[in-house]
């Protein structure tokens, strides 16, 4: 019982390890999706200029695809997001000329080669035109993801190892009582001339079943659990869901598992044996 | 000309010495230079801790020498893999004082058992087993449990499971230790007919009664040297 209920934390947690990857993977490229380097023209660029811009990123092969933004579509899209702030209207009646910049959105292929392509931008052909740069903000918001998940990963890797090895050692001494238990059937068994296979074979099935047992609670427990938080992850981060994921790939998942579990408790059961049932 | 089996040496103990528990200075054996037969039959008697035992579980690798060797049929037992020793088992049977049967398990269960381990299928069981049960005198008793058992019974079963894989050699250590006159005798009249039937016997025992009454060679030890080797109608002498 207590063999089978340590390897079932284990693989819990190893489970909750892959769900954690899955969801870290999805917010970082939710992140990705979003980036692009705004560029932001100064009044007195020329439309041409800007077009001039546009296509020489265009030829850049790290450039996935540039958007312009004029100054008046800036200032329709701006009227139309605060199409119910009267403040916001009424201040924009009172300018006299648009206050919004020309601006254009860079999409990179992959989004480690935003950098290269703000040097470019930055470069002295176009520095009496561009005004600001909007980038590092979004960069940073990626990394720190990066990191929480990175850590959190590799936390949850120790403290699984960790509990692989505790799992380990309690199915190690379970073999080893087992095997004491019935010394004098393995005392026969080498008298009369058994075969190793024989006499090691029923103590590695052993420890496979406690391995094998686990991952068929941790299969049967997982998915009410994982339908449980689903909706709750959902609803932070929409677009996201957890059930779907696994329903998805629950031919890997589960003989994953399986897998897992079973070395686990061969491995405990082989090192038990050899250690313990000398032929 | 025909060769005679008596004359084939078929263990040949080269002057082998044991320790125990790795300790040089504890010998076990010490020098012992001894030649078997095959198809003979050798009580070897000495007091406690002599090192009878220890001659016996030098031949089923149980232990190994720390100094000479021991041949087999010409085979020098260390040099036999560690998978191959199950094989070597096989050809030789053992019987011991305290009978090693599994108590729950029926007297066929116990013989099948040592077929089972070592990959016989039902059908030789089922055929093999009673056969052997009846040889040993035990053919009404095939679902009796050991402690349905006199300690004659007992011991003529340990005797039915160590000549089920049909062994060259029988190791017997103090068969008769745990029984009375009686079914001491009637043990080693079941070892003596195995070995006229071609079967090296093999019987470690401090029976005084049994070893006169078998009038065959005897091998007397002390301290762990062989100190005397009577090869005609031996004697219980120490």
């Amino acid at each position: 019982m207590g063999t089978t209920g340590i390897m079932v934390l284990v693989l819990f947690l190893f489970s909750g390890l892959m769900s954690l990857n899955y969801l870290a993977s999805q917010i970082v490229s939710g992140l990705e999706a979003k980036v692009d380097v705004s560029v932001y023209f100064k009044n007195d660029a020329s439309e041409e200029e800007i077009t001039k811009v546009k296509s020489d990123l265009e030829s850049l092969g790290t450039v996935k695809n540039v958007e312009y933004v004029s100054k008046d579509q800036a200032l329709n899209e701006f009227k139309a997001r605060h199409a119910g702030d009267t403040l916001v209207q009424d201040s924009l009646a009172e300018l006299d000329e648009n206050p919004l910049q020309a601006s254009l959105n860079v999409k990179a292929g992959d989004s480690s080669q935003y950098a290269s392509i703000v040097t470019f931008l930055e470069g002295n052909k176009f520095r009496s035109l561009v005004d600001k740069i909007n980038f590092y903000e979004n960069e940073q918001v990626i990394k720190r993801v990066q990191a929480i998940a990175g850590g959190l990963q590799n936390w949850g890797f120790l403290v699984t190892m960790a509990l692989a090895l505790v799992a380990v050692l309690v199915t190690f001494n379970t073999v080893r009582l087992t095997i004491y238990s019935q010394k004098q059937e393995i005392e026969i068994m080498r008298l009369v001339g058994g075969s190793n296979w024989h006499i090691k074979a029923p103590y590695l099935v052993e420890g496979g079943l406690y391995g094998a047992l686990a991952a068929g609670i941790v299969s049967v427990v997982f998915y009410p659990v994982v339908s449980f938080v689903s909706p709750k992850v959902e609803a932070l981060m929409p677009g996201v869901s957890l059930i779907s994921y696994f329903v998805s790939n629950i031919f890997q998942f589960v003989p994953l598992i399986f897998f897992i579990g079973i070395l686990l408790g061969v491995t405990s059961s082989f090192v038990a044996i050899r250690r313990f049932l000398k032929i | 000309m025909p060769v005679n089996p008596k004359q084939i040496k078929m263990i040949q103990f080269k002057d082998v010495s044991t320790i125990y528990d790795n300790d040089e200075s504890v010998e076990i054996l010490n020098g012992v230079n001894l030649e078997i037969k095959d198809g003979e039959f050798i009580s070897i008697i000495g007091p406690a801790g002599a090192g009878k035992s220890t001659l016996l579980r030098l031949l089923t690798r149980e232990i190994s020498p720390f100094k000479g060797e021991i041949v087999l049929d010409g085979v020098n037992l260390a040099k036999i893999p560690a998978k191959a020793v199950p094989l070597l088992r096989r050809k030789i049977g053992t019987v011991y004082q305290d009978f090693k049967l599994l108590s729950a398990k029926t007297a066929f269960e116990n013989v099948a058992f040592a077929m089972e381990v070592c990959g016989a299928d039902r059908g030789e069981i089922e055929i093999d087993v009673p056969k052997i049960l009846g040889i040993v005198g035990l053919g009404d008793k095939l679902k009796s449990f050991p402690h349905q058992l006199s300690g004659g019974e007992k011991q003529r079963l340990a005797i039915a499971r160590a000549l089920i894989h049909r062994p060259r050699i029988i190791l017997a250590d103090e068969p008769t230790g745990n029984l009375d006159l009686v079914n001491s005798y009637d043990v080693v009249k079941l070892l003596m007919k195995i070995n006229e039937l071609g079967t090296t016997v093999i019987l470690a025992t401090h029976n005084r009664e049994v070893v006169n009454a078998i009038g065959k060679r005897v091998i007397s030890i002390e301290k762990g040297k062989i100190v005397r080797d009577q090869i005609e109608n031996g004697k219980y002498v120490i």
